[in-house]
């Protein structure tokens, strides 16, 4: 594997020089690798936002640098855009940057700063459009007749439809219902899977980022705590919790059992594994059930 | 690149100066801009700067912040000066050359209306720096409440400034985190013509206006849910109470007025 997107001691200080300097990240190092799903969680004022908008050249870094295929993004500082559209990034309740006349318009204006043909911008909104749950009688719509779950994909589409290498994503389902996260999730994990795009996902839900990520960014106090796959991350359930963290309810029951001397796996995110590693535990004759 | 501008530009301390009545505060400023415009010789202008002094003495507002609000009216200081030197033709030649003549009458005029300018900005700093945003327009609202016998909502464009106030940080915000927004999306702001340069705003603007309204509406809610039913019959939570402390800043002004004055009287004849 190969990697995309890497991060050589990158560090950010708000306000530098003046009595309020806030150091919001410290020296990240970071490897991500192509066609992964990585989810970054951590505590309200942890760094997470911070970071990410380092990917795509948002925040220019105090110290450190950060790499893209390799090649340090602000080596010039003219083609920062080129960078922009390989790391496609919508921040935190994008519904409010929609701006166009029409669904159609408004995703196209990613493609329409990149110089796309119109032919190609036709054949790509129609793509994401499916992308995110929505069908091709949205497009002539005006965004802001749409309901606020309906418009927070259409702005996650105008992302999508620069056709990045890296899908940034931050907080997608904040304030959404549980239904209109579940959705969310599942299109991310989908189009992940389809287009073979990495992704990062931004949230401080460990329950919405342990169902879809592959690997987890840890942050904490504008330092990196962990980067590991899910289940490596959830054995610090300590360490976690410490942090203000809280692993799924449901991993907590199966360490819980692990503990108690049950031969269970323990990397159990959603109730379908629950389901199953339960039920092959009384295959087993692990406990004795009354009434089967 | 919108975090630089200060709006409200108070500065947070304890002093005299913070606990006079806002409603004092701005009455003696006015008072201040007046009698800097009666001051004929230069002693009245010596003690104008005493008062100055004094009061930021008091404020306890650290001197580099007025060397920072003098920093934007620099040009028009020495627009001032080069204006009155050129123009004033009486008086003793001190230099001549050209068609320049400069004279002592017109240096005279240049330093009086730049020690004018500078005292001016720096008295109404004082009252800024010392005093919160909607404290300021609080005040106004007293002081214009005899207003109210024209039928002039003073209470509503009062309430209407507090809220513009409080709401420009809150606007920068947005505009920043819009403008973040659109340039992951590939949004150029930097190059291009100036008509480019306003198209490439149009992404920004409507999303500003649009949220601005959904806040208004918002706002309008919340307020009349809270049962705000505009200025009357409301009390307040913070009174404002007249102490001896404004009595002795008042008198303080008195004397310096009355001071003022005997030296436009009596010192006229020391003129430079």
């Amino acid at each position: 594997m190969s990697v995309v997107l890497e991060t050589r001691d990158l560090s950010y200080i708000y306000s530098k020089g003046t009595a309020y300097e806030v150091a919001a990240i410290e020296n990240i190092n970071l490897k991500i690798e192509k066609g992964e799903l990585v989810g970054v969680i951590g505590h309200t004022g942890s760094g997470k936002s911070t970071l990410i908008e380092h990917f795509n050249g948002i925040l220019n870094p105090t110290k450190g640098t950060v790499l893209l295929d390799g090649k340090d993004i602000w080596e010039d500082k003219t083609k920062i855009r080129n960078v922009r559209f390989k790391v496609g990034v919508c921040f935190q309740y994008p519904e409010y940057q929609l701006f166009e006349e029409t669904v159609y318009k408004d995703i196209a204006f990613g493609p329409r700063n990149m110089k796309m043909s119109e032919d190609e911008i036709d054949k790509t909104i129609k793509k994401v459009i499916k992308f995110v749950g929505l069908n091709e009688s949205y497009l002539d719509k005006s965004p802001f007749d749409l309901s606020g779950g309906e418009k927070r994909r259409v702005a996650i589409a105008g992302v999508m439809a620069m056709n990045p290498e890296v899908l940034v994503l931050d907080e997608p389902s904040a304030g959404l219902d549980p239904r209109g996260r579940n959705m969310i999730l599942s299109l991310i994990k989908n189009y992940q899977k389809e287009t073979g795009c990495t992704v990062i996902v931004v949230s401080h839900s460990m329950e919405d980022i342990s169902k879809i990520s592959d690997k987890i960014i840890v942050m904490n106090k504008s330092k990196l705590a962990f980067y590991d796959t899910v289940k490596n991350v959830f054995s610090h359930a300590e360490e976690l919790s410490e942090m203000g963290l809280n692993i799924p309810e449901i991993t907590k029951l199966f360490l819980m059992f692990k503990e108690k001397g049950f031969d269970v796996k323990t990397d159990i995110f959603t109730i379908e594994e629950a389901k199953n590693e339960l039920l092959k535990l009384l295959g087993k004759g692990g406990l004795q059930c009354s009434g089967t | 690149m919108f975090r630089d501008i200060t709006i409200g530009q108070y500065y947070k301390a304890d002093s005299f100066v913070h606990k006079l009545d806002p409603r004092i505060k701005i009455l003696l400023t006015l008072w201040f801009i007046v009698i800097i415009f009666i001051c004929k010789t230069f002693f009245s202008l010596a003690l104008m700067i005493l008062l100055v002094t004094v009061s930021i003495a008091f404020s306890k507002v650290p001197f580099k912040m007025f060397l920072k609000s003098l920093k934007p009216i620099i040009p028009i200081i020495i627009f001032t000066c080069i204006i009155n030197m050129l123009y004033i033709k009486n008086g003793d030649v001190l230099l001549e050359f050209w068609k320049i003549k400069i004279t002592s009458e017109g240096l005279n005029t240049a330093l009086f209306m730049t020690i004018r300018i500078i005292t001016l900005i720096v008295c109404s700093s004082i009252l800024t720096y010392t005093t919160v945003p909607t404290m300021l327009t609080d005040a106004i609202e007293r002081l214009l409440s005899p207003l109210k016998v024209f039928h002039i909502e003073v209470h509503t464009l009062a309430m209407m400034m507090t809220l513009a106030l409080r709401f420009i940080p809150t606007l920068i915000e947005e505009i920043e985190r819009i403008t973040n927004a659109q340039k992951a999306r590939g949004a150029n702001f930097e190059s291009g013509k100036l008509i480019q340069k306003i198209k490439a705003m149009i992404p920004v603007l409507i999303p500003l206006f649009v949220s601005a309204f959904s806040r208004a509406y918002e706002l309008a809610f919340a307020m009349s849910c809270r049962c705000y039913r505009g200025g009357e019959g409301r009390t307040r939570m913070k009174q404002m109470k007249l102490s001896y402390k404004d009595l002795i800043a008042v008198f303080v002004f008195v004397l310096t007025t009355a001071g003022v004055i005997l030296f436009n009287i009596y010192l006229k004849s020391f003129s430079f």
